[in-house]
């Protein structure tokens, strides 16, 4: 093993390999900040140009793009409160409140630290779990997939502060736009009112674009000025300050990486989710859950460690058993069959050093995309100071060219202007935004495996299924911990209260 | 102005006496722009053949440009959807699942608004061998053992596409009972249900089985299909497990999945660009470069004549009688 991790390493050290990196990087970086656009378009894009170049040189082009987009999407969203990809979504509930406080170069530094080590740590944890991945992705199945949506949902309750009966609204609101569309499991058309454009479903990117970047918009030429008011709120915080958050916050970022690793071995979850749950994970461990969604330094730091770790992950079911998992896979594996590597199996034996050479690609890419990160965010963070007449239009612009390029349809333009009103009112009422996207995200995602998880198991599948029990029992106790902590220091400051 | 006004009425005076040499077939896309829309998302298989294809009917046609575009979404309906309202001029042309063409309409699908044997068919493309394949550990080894199972055959699937309503007619031919679980979120989901032992059995490409069935994770039980593939020649096919006297509907269905991905146009597309683009895309696929281009990315190509796959539809369509039912039925069965 050792020698194929020096073989993989070895393999990228080519001038031809380091180049198509950083030509990859920072095209991903591009094609991250615009909105709506991922890792998957940045790879299908770049696919046509990778004949007749080396095996780890068109590797390091394909996947160092893919690395990339992560931070380059997370960058918008903490800046402007648009998400440049659905993964990214996490970004907005405390990046964006952090530029608010003036502390934009912060949150970058942070992000782009979590996602460096959440890239390395998930690479490490790939390579050590390698022997582990094929027993674990047989255990689990669509029960255990039902507990992880079923977790991410907890978030609610920390969006919720104010009114639970709003926050739960919104959510439920976010649910039935999820509904719209052909049913996954009987194809039944639900509320389509036999419009073709509904039968696809509302897009999720094009919704968030909607709700997020375009409500702000709205917001932002109504009170005029700028997003943050460089009178007001001086911009006094430094990358480092950023980097340090993510060494002091080392654990939860060990945890949110192992979480990203194993989101991204199970087929089906993907990274939106694994955003949610890492964000879940954050709130639910940290002693002070108030300050999330205000501009808490773990909020950026969970979501973009498991996002980060999240891509070594998503190499696995290629890999142990020959199956492409997620789209950006299936794209690897056009390029795979164009160098004449058969995926599969074989993989972990003949072509372990290939394995590892990729594990270095996305530790070598994240290194780049840091540095880089770290050297613009201070000239980053000055752009929420631009004034509405200027940020209006060229924000709107992009997100629109965004929306339209999500499924190439111009009602996708439209769709994302209804959401950009719903966005704004939702605000203005004090509905969060942030529950409906998440009611949006998991509201299929429980629905399918609910289904699979009754029509393959019964009505008592968690009796069958000890795993998703275990996780069952795990998230009422975590969800419950907040709750009897607040009630414990209730009771101890009355008895406190009661002895003075 | 006048000019040029003389200029078209000396042109239109040439052209009645047939001065002006008629445009020979094989110039119909001379330097003329081709909109070759691909109905699939632009990391998909069909997108990969599309670009593979495309400079050699730029080549052979001797067009200016062969521009791809993607239109996804509803499973080939919307694009479907799109070409039937599309000119007829021959300049859209469009590389779609027929299978789904044909299918949908007969399960009743209310996203599909037109009629499949109307559309131009100009070549399929490809058609790759698809195979029914059971868990490494399953107990199924023949059609005897599927016989003895006692209980419906669990069919993991990703929603209802041309696998589903193949199992519901092999099924139904066989006469036995099939459990269908939709819900799945693709080809690695199902694949998994299968290894794992949650379902007994799911449809593949051979390409994308080949892997888990050489480490033994999965085997292949049956060959979706008219002929037994050389990489598995001890694999019987469908047609082979099941009573001659109900093959009418099978064949009717496997016909339609062979038909696979084609080359199609918008219904009453122009005779003469039908006529050239029949000829010059077959030229295209024979092309001995293109060929080496397949093979070497493991990327097959079975072209067959539009004429051909015309007859194909229209067979499959009379069959649709009988057809029709059964998807009916097994689209109620998860419903």
């Amino acid at each position: 093993m050792i020698d194929a991790i020096v073989a993989g390493l070895a393999a990228l050290m080519t001038p031809q390999a380091m180049v198509f990196m950083f030509i990859g990087v920072i095209y991903g970086l591009v094609i991250g900040i615009l909105p709506g656009l991922g890792g998957v378009v940045a790879m299908a894009l770049l696919l046509p140009f990778t004949h007749g170049f080396e095996v780890a040189a068109t590797l390091a082009l394909l996947l160092g793009a893919h690395i990339a987009t992560i931070w380059g999407s997370s960058v918008t969203g903490i800046l402007f409160n648009v998400p440049g990809a659905a993964k990214s979504l996490t970004s907005c509930f405390d990046g964006y409140p952090m530029t608010k406080k003036g502390q934009a170069t912060r949150a970058l530094g942070a992000s782009a630290t979590g996602a460096l080590l959440g890239g390395i740590l998930g690479a490490i944890f790939l390579a050590v779990s390698i022997p582990l991945v094929r027993p674990i992705m047989l255990a689990l199945g669509p029960s255990e997939y039902l507990m992880m949506a079923l977790w991410g949902l907890t978030i609610i309750a920390t969006f919720s502060e104010g009114s639970l009966m709003k926050g739960l609204i919104a959510s439920v609101l976010g649910i039935l736009i999820a509904f719209i569309g052909m049913d996954p499991v009987t194809a039944t058309p639900r509320y389509t009112f036999d419009i073709l454009y509904l039968m696809e479903g509302i897009s999720f990117p094009v919704a968030m674009i909607g709700l997020f970047a375009v409500a702000e918009m709205m917001k932002l030429y109504v009170k005029g000025g700028s997003i943050v008011d460089r009178q007001l709120t001086e911009e006094r915080s430094t990358v480092w300050q950023g980097v340090r958050d993510a060494f002091v916050h080392r654990w939860l970022i060990v945890r949110s990486s192992l979480l990203g690793v194993w989101i991204g071995v199970l087929p089906g979850v993907g990274a939106t989710v694994g955003g949610l749950a890492a964000y879940a994970q954050a709130v639910q461990t940290s002693k002070t859950p108030e300050r999330f969604g205000k501009g808490a330094v773990e909020g950026v730091i969970a979501p973009d460690a498991t996002v980060g770790a999240n891509e070594g992950g998503g190499l696995m079911p290629t890999l142990a058993f020959g199956i492409p998992g997620g789209e950006g896979m299936a794209i690897l594996l056009v390029a795979f069959i164009g160098l004449g590597i058969v995926p599969g199996p074989d993989m972990l034996t003949k072509n372990l050093d290939l394995v590892f050479s990729m594990v270095w690609i996305i530790v070598i890419a994240n290194i780049i995309v840091t540095i880089i990160g770290l050297g613009v965010a201070p000239y980053l963070a000055r752009l929420p100071a631009l004034h509405a007449n200027l940020m209006v239009p060229a924000v709107l612009a992009v997100c629109f060219v965004g929306a339209y390029a999500t499924r190439g349809q111009i009602e996708d333009v439209a769709m994302a202007v209804a959401f950009g009103i719903l966005g704004y009112l939702m605000d203005k009422y004090h509905y969060s935004r942030a529950n409906l996207v998440i009611g949006m995200v998991l509201a299929i995602m429980i629905e399918r495996n609910l289904h699979l998880s009754l029509t393959l198991y019964g009505g008592d599948f968690l009796l069958e299924r000890p795993v998703a029990a275990a996780m069952l029992a795990f998230i009422i106790v975590t969800t419950a911990l907040p709750f009897a902590r607040r009630w414990w220091k209730r009771r101890k400051l009355a008895s406190a209260g009661g002895r003075a | 102005m006048k000019r040029l006004g003389a200029g078209l009425a000396l042109l239109a005076g040439l052209t009645a006496f047939g001065m002006v040499p008629a445009v020979a077939q094989n110039d119909f896309y001379k330097d003329k722009v081709i909109n070759f829309v691909v109905h699939g998302s632009p990391a998909g298989g069909h997108t990969r053949h599309a670009r593979m294809i495309a400079p050699y009917i730029q080549k052979h046609t001797g067009a200016k440009e062969v521009r791809i575009t993607n239109l996804q979404g509803g499973g080939g309906l919307k694009g479907a959807n799109s070409l039937w309202r599309e000119k007829t001029d021959g300049y859209t042309i469009a590389l779609s699942s027929i299978p789904t063409l044909i299918l949908a309409p007969l399960a009743g699908s209310a996203g599909a608004q037109f009629d499949a044997t109307k559309f131009t068919y100009i070549a399929r493309v490809t058609s790759e061998p698809r195979v029914l394949t059971v868990g490494g550990k399953s107990p199924l080894k023949t059609v005897d053992d599927l016989r003895k199972l006692n209980r419906p055959f669990v069919f993991p699937s990703q929603g209802t596409d041309e696998d589903f309503y193949t199992m519901a007619v092999l099924f139904d031919v066989l006469g036995l009972p099939i459990k269908m679980v939709t819900g799945y979120e693709g080809n690695a989901d199902t694949a998994l249900a299968v290894i794992k032992g949650d379902g007994d059995g799911h449809i593949t490409s051979w390409s994308q089985t080949v892997g888990s069935i050489a480490s033994g994770d999965k085997r292949p039980f049956l060959i979706v299909g008219s002929e037994r593939i050389p990489e598995a020649p001890d694999v019987p096919t469908v047609f082979e497990v099941t009573p001659r006297e109900k093959h009418a509907s099978l064949r009717a269905i496997i016909n339609t999945v062979d038909l696979h991905r084609c080359l199609i146009g918008p219904p009453n597309m122009d005779a003469k660009a039908v006529a050239a683009l029949r000829t010059l895309v077959m030229a295209a696929m024979n092309d001995p470069e293109l060929k080496a281009e397949s093979l070497k990315n493991k990327m097959p190509l079975t072209p067959l004549d539009g004429a051909k796959v015309t007859e194909m539809v229209s067979e499959v369509a009379k069959a649709s009688g009988s057809l029709s039912p059964i998807l009916k039925a097994a689209v109620k069965t998860i419903q």
